[in-house]
């Protein structure tokens, strides 16, 4: 490693899954008019890498691809405590698939070089797939280390402890890497009045394809979202009450029978 | 469709006849080819469990090579190519996410994971899966050549023995090492609970006070003949139960008989756990509780009387 470490961290502004609805008539969400916030787990990245940087020195960059209104994911990861902003955006197509985003993030690495450990989250709060991180690692031939619940600076290197289904790993991997992070890994930090006023008053650096050295098909989308729907559950919501706790118990208990779900 | 040809692959030997089910049923009766990929490093599955592939890739990896997931992708590429699927399918566990998005990386093609249902349409692949932290089901087309799906398996499902044994064509290991060095792998201590095959639960969550009061809650399930499930907060920040009773978005998945949800608020991330449980009993002390907008039977009330009473109720005192 030469010079003060350089941590970055990708941060999606997604749909807000708390506030978006459904249209009643149609059971379907408009997810271009949903309301949008910050990742869960982006904070947790960012938070992983402001303490790294907290130890040894060095710089945070966030990062996030999307309309110019994501820049609000960017004043929430400076709020956090990282250093600098860059915000990659395509006028001419505000929203881009994993494709897009995958390969935006890549040819910012390859046009702006020098990044030691990048961080993502394991997955994004809307849609939850997954892939960026190692997909962003697979575009510019670097390692990915996913699901992290631990990570360890070394000279030139990390060591990430991380967790499988069934298995529990400790892998090391040599700078330049990529790694993702859950929300087991630490406990993210709130902003502070002051933190949240400097965040707002950073610059911001935006970026489109030509200045990334793309052409705009290079984003083009590969996939087709056709509708996003609440399938309908249909539960009875019978309240059952009666006049003591014994007489209610026995109220439940006679309708559990008669659903034929009690052995 | 017919005459396609749909390539599976997992690291997990547990998820192999189960997407051989799954790519058999999207390729349909005909002359459509469901072909294997299996990791050949030392701990995969050697051509046992291979019922239902038309030809079987051995992916040579150098030894425990599959905690790089560059080094599974390349190798798993060099089978894609021999195979030159429609689709390639994986399973939606941790390592075939990793492995799904490095491998729709180096050869620029769409992906997409957690996938519920998925067909094989002229146009695409067209998937079904959750969105939106569960609240919402998305309907998608993967376009372009060489797409990538990784499919939700339900519990897995038995090996079918091949009938024929199946053609065997070894894949060379990559060149050069791998860059992630394996320091240390320890297998999880099986609990030994599969909450997903419970037929019924009782679950709590941050109603209760202590942990000392699981014990109202066991008394409830042994009455019932049910297994306790929880909320995250149970089992992840207080750590009152391990992780094989965590239910919902980032834990299990269960669908029971019956769900009883005693002292639990019905957050979305846990609904999308259970959500598919035939019958669900609420009981909460706040009439306003999201959950019970989710349920069959809602009793207002704390469950500290409540609990107990249904003990006495189905003790028949
Ligand atoms: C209106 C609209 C339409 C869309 N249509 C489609 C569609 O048809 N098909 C489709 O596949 N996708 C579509 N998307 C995009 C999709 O929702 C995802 O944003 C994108 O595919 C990223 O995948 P993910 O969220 O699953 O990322 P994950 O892989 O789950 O995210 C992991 C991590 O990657 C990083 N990351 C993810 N996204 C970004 C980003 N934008 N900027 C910076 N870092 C990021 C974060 O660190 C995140 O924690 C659409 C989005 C919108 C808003
Ligand atoms: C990315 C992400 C993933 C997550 N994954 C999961 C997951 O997999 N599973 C999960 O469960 N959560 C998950 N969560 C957390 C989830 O958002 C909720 O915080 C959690 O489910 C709440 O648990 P709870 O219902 O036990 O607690 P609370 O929300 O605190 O609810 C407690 C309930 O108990 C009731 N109550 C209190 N006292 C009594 C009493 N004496 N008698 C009766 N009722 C009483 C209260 O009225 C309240 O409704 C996730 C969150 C995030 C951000």
């Amino acid at each position: 490693m030469s010079g003060p470490i350089r941590l970055w961290v990708a941060v999606k502004h997604g749909v807000d899954v708390v506030l978006a609805r459904a249209d009643r008539s149609t059971g379907t969400v408009a997810m271009d008019r949903a309301p949008r916030k910050t990742s869960d787990f982006d904070r947790n990245a960012v938070e992983e890498a402001v303490r790294i940087r907290e130890k040894l020195g060095g710089t945070v960059t966030a990062l996030t691809v999307g309309p110019p209104t994501s820049k609000e994911a960017l004043r929430d990861a400076l709020a956090l405590g990282a250093d600098e902003a860059v915000l990659i955006t395509d006028p001419a197509r505000p929203d881009l698939d994993g494709r897009g985003v995958a390969r935006a993030l890549a040819a910012y690495a390859r046009t702006h070089p020098g990044f030691d450990l990048w961080f993502f989250g394991e997955g994004s709060t809307d849609h939850f797939t997954g892939t960026i991180g190692p997909r962003v690692a697979a575009e510019i031939g670097a390692p990915s280390l996913s699901y992290a619940r631990r990570v360890s600076v070394e000279d030139g290197a990390v060591l990430v402890e991380r967790e499988y289904e069934h298995e529990l790993e400790k892998v090391r991997a040599a700078f330049p890497a990529i790694i993702t992070v859950g929300q087991e890994i630490n406990q993210p930090r709130v902003p502070t009045f002051m933190s949240t006023l400097k965040a707002s008053k950073k610059e911001i650096r935006s970026f489109g394809p030509s200045e990334l050295g793309v052409q705009p098909s290079d984003w083009a989308p590969l996939a087709r979202r056709d509708r996003v729907f609440v399938p309908e559950v249909n539960r009875k919501r019978q309240a059952v009450s009666g006049a003591d706790p014994a007489t209610t118990a026995r109220g439940l208990v006679d309708a559990l029978r008669r659903e034929g779900v009690l052995p | 469709m017919s005459g396609e040809t749909v390539l599976v692959f997992s690291e997990e030997a547990e998820a192999i006849p189960g997407l051989l089910a799954a790519a058999r049923a999207a390729v349909g009766p005909g002359p459509g080819r469901v072909e294997l990929a299996v990791l050949a490093d030392g701990g995969g599955p050697a051509g046992s469990a291979v019922g239902g592939a038309d030809r079987v890739y051995r992916l040579l990896l150098p030894e425990n090579a599959r905690h790089d997931p560059e080094l599974v992708a390349v190798a798993l590429r060099r089978a894609q190519e021999a195979a030159n699927p429609r689709l390639t399918l994986v399973a939606s566990t941790k390592r075939g996410r990793e492995t799904a998005a490095r491998l729709a990386g180096a050869t620029d093609s769409a992906v997409s994971t957690g996938v519920a249902s998925f067909a094989l349409e002229p146009e695409g692949v067209r998937i079904r899966r959750e969105v939106l932290s569960g609240n919402a089901l998305g309907e998608e087309v993967l376009l372009g050549p060489r797409p990538i799906v990784a499919v939700m398996l339900g519990a897995p499902v038995p090996a079918v023995p091949p009938t024929t044994p199946p053609e065997i064509i070894d894949v060379p290991p990559p060149e050069g090492a791998g860059r992630i060095a394996l320091v240390e792998r320890t297998v999880k201590p099986a609990g030994g609970l599969r909450i997903e095959a419970a037929e019924r639960i009782v679950s709590v969550g941050r109603g209760l006070r202590k942990k000392e009061d699981l014990s109202l809650i066991e008394e409830l399930a042994r009455a019932m003949g049910a297994v306790v499930g929880c909320t995250r907060p149970i089992a992840a920040e207080a750590g009152w139960l391990s992780d094989d009773h965590w239910i919902g978005l980032t834990g299990h998945r269960v669908k029971p008989r019956l769900y009883v949800a005693v002292g639990i608020s019905g957050a979305v991330q846990h609904l999308v756990g259970m959500r598919e449980s035939t019958v669900v009993v609420a009981i909460n002390k706040d009439p306003n509780a999201p959950i019970f907008a989710q349920s069959d039977f809602t009793v207002t009330g704390d469950l500290y009387t409540v609990v107990p009473a249904l003990v006495r109720a189905l003790s028949g005192a």
